[in-house]
């Protein structure tokens, strides 16, 4: 949505604000991580193997589907029927996690693969949870 | 040139954007109510599923093949929508919306810049498919009846993977010689057995009709359509989407209702939604159908149908809720297993053009509908409603395999995997 901002000037009788001139929209965060609104959708990352890079389980990503990905980039794809989050080496077909602990995972030509899009964000919310979270699996 | 863009199994695509492990299995999805099966998906149009067969009928063979079963997420459907026309709008600046997943678009000084219409198609195809994960057929035509026939090629004829083009007579020869009469957009089923019957079997031999002749022998609309399969651009944007001539609400009961106050509730909405209709065509009802029945599949079927004339035509709720009030008692019957029911505006009129009546008021009060109507817009509708709707709440709509709003809810975001 746009919003243009213009503001109830009627019935002022005393001073005018000096600010008055100077108005502008509030800073929007939509605004400043989503760059592609219809591509873009928001997920719930579920597990531990992406820490490394800073996506923690329970966290929000924004995965905008008309970015370029390139190897290196933080992805999101479905892979054999759900929704991963890897990052993507494309030349050698391999879905890496970020942590050690998770080996690569080459994609053969049985998979069920799609990339999805580009994790542009993610979004971790220190409070205020109880929604988001009744996604997630207890 | 004209484009008409459109969804494969829109309802049945969507359920598979945000659904990974249903993408390569069959998926159908029911209507209101989980009554009946309204999109199937290309997967499962290969198991034979007849459409608008009543769901339970076909239930067990529906379990026999596994096939998914989801009834109709409207807000998703809605949210994919909307960013598919998004998509779309980009490679058009005259772009229109024929309905939740068809748009037109014309093409007015193109000729220029494109060369090759079939390559522009694939351009759109791959965008709204990487954008939003909806797959769509294009179909070029040098009119709007023949772009739809186009995209019918596109998506329902070999050899055109996903996107037609018909420019010139050899290109509309093709596909309308491989397309059933009754495939032409505006040629209705009834319409359709009579052509037949004259031996006009495809789409070709439709063309080949004496547009006059048609016009004497059923009406001007199949003149146009005869003129437009010939390339001869009838249709304006205006009349692609005329002001519909009835106007209908109906639904059957999530559950079955056997209580007057509950059917009247029931009708009382009806009668809102179709003077919100009414009103944003600026037409007026003269006349409405109201009608309540129990399911056909039961015994003791009850159907029971009225007519109701109005004095001076109306557009305002509370005048066609009292009809229901009015005629409540003559449609109810006691121990009754109501399970659907509904209003039709059956004769209208425009409001612009009133004859008023020298011996009676309208009660109308298009003030109060104004505001009713801004109010709903503005915060979703339903928030303002008679008082006669909120009876009760028990016949609100079935949605037993509904899948989760992932778009619009907080709750419903789909989860990521980071194991």
């Amino acid at each position: 949505m746009f919003v243009i901002p213009i503001f109830i000037e009627a019935g002022i009788t005393g001073f005018e604000s000096p600010a008055a001139e100077y108005v502008e929209l509030g800073i929007s965060i939509d605004e400043l991580i989503i760059k592609h609104p219809n591509a873009t959708f928001i997920g719930i990352a579920s597990g531990q193997s992406m820490q490394e890079v800073g996506i923690f389980d329970g966290d929000l990503l924004v995965i905008d589907r008309a970015e370029d990905v390139s190897t290196g980039d933080i992805i999101v794809a479905s892979y054999n029927g759900s929704f991963v989050c890897k990052i993507i080496d494309k030349s050698q077909r391999l879905l890496i996690s970020a942590s050690k602990d998770y080996k690569s995972v080459y994609i053969s030509n049985d998979d069920d693969f799609k990339l999805e899009g580009v994790v542009t964000a993610s979004i971790r919310l220190h409070r205020n949870k109880a929604e988001v979270n009744r996604c997630l699996p207890s | 040139m004209f484009a008409l863009v459109d969804a494969v199994a829109f309802y049945a695509s969507a359920e598979k954007v945000f659904d990974p492990s249903i993408r390569f299995k069959p998926v159908v999805v029911l209507t209101n109510n989980d009554g009946c099966i309204c999109a199937i998906c290309p997967i499962a149009r290969k198991l034979n599923i007849p459409k608008f067969e009543p769901y339970f009928k076909i239930r067990p063979y529906l379990e026999q093949h596994n096939v998914v079963v989801r009834s109709s997420n409207y807000e998703l459907y809605a949210d994919l929508s909307e960013r598919m026309m998004t998509v779309i709008n980009r490679f058009c600046d005259d772009h229109y919306v024929y309905s939740i997943d068809e748009s037109f678009l014309r093409f007015t000084g193109f000729s220029k810049i494109i060369d090759d219409w079939a390559d522009y198609g694939h351009i759109i195809r791959r965008a709204v498919w990487r954008e939003t994960g909806l797959p769509v057929g294009v179909g070029f035509g040098t009119t709007p009846t023949l772009a739809k026939a186009a995209n019918h090629a596109a998506k329902k004829l070999s050899g055109y993977n996903g996107v037609a083009v018909i420019h010139d007579d050899i290109s509309r020869q093709e596909v309308l010689m491989r397309m059933d009469v009754t495939d032409v957009w505006g040629i209705g089923s009834r319409l359709g057995r009579k052509l037949k019957v004259m031996g006009i079997k495809s789409a070709w031999d439709l063309a080949n009709q004496n547009p006059k002749e048609m016009r004497r022998m059923f009406s001007v609309v199949v003149e146009r359509t005869v003129s437009e399969l010939n390339g001869i651009a009838c249709l304006s944007w205006d009349e692609v989407k005329q002001n519909k001539k009835e106007i209908y609400s109906t639904r059957s009961f999530g559950e079955r209702v056997s209580e007057l106050n509950t059917l009247k509730s029931a009708l009382v909405t009806h009668a809102a939604i179709v003077g919100r209709k009414l009103r944003k065509q600026q037409s007026l009802a003269k006349r409405l159908v109201i009608f309540a029945a129990s399911s056909p599949h039961e015994d003791l079927y009850y159907k029971k149908s009225l007519l109701y004339d109005f004095p001076i035509p109306t557009s305002d709720t509370s005048v066609i809720a009292s009809a229901v009030s009015d005629v409540i008692d003559d449609i109810y019957k006691a121990n009754t297993r109501f399970y659907r029911c509904g209003i039709g505006a059956i004769e209208l009129e425009s409001e612009l053009f009133q004859q008023a009546d020298m011996f009676s008021v309208s009660k109308d009060n298009p003030e109060v509908m104004a505001c009713l109507d801004a109010i709903n817009k503005r915060y979703g509708v339903g928030t303002l409603s008679l008082g006669s709707e909120k009876l009760t709440k028990s016949w609100s709509m079935k949605r037993a395999f509904l899948s989760p709003h992932y778009t619009t809810r907080w709750s419903d975001i789909p989860i990521i995997d980071c194991d």
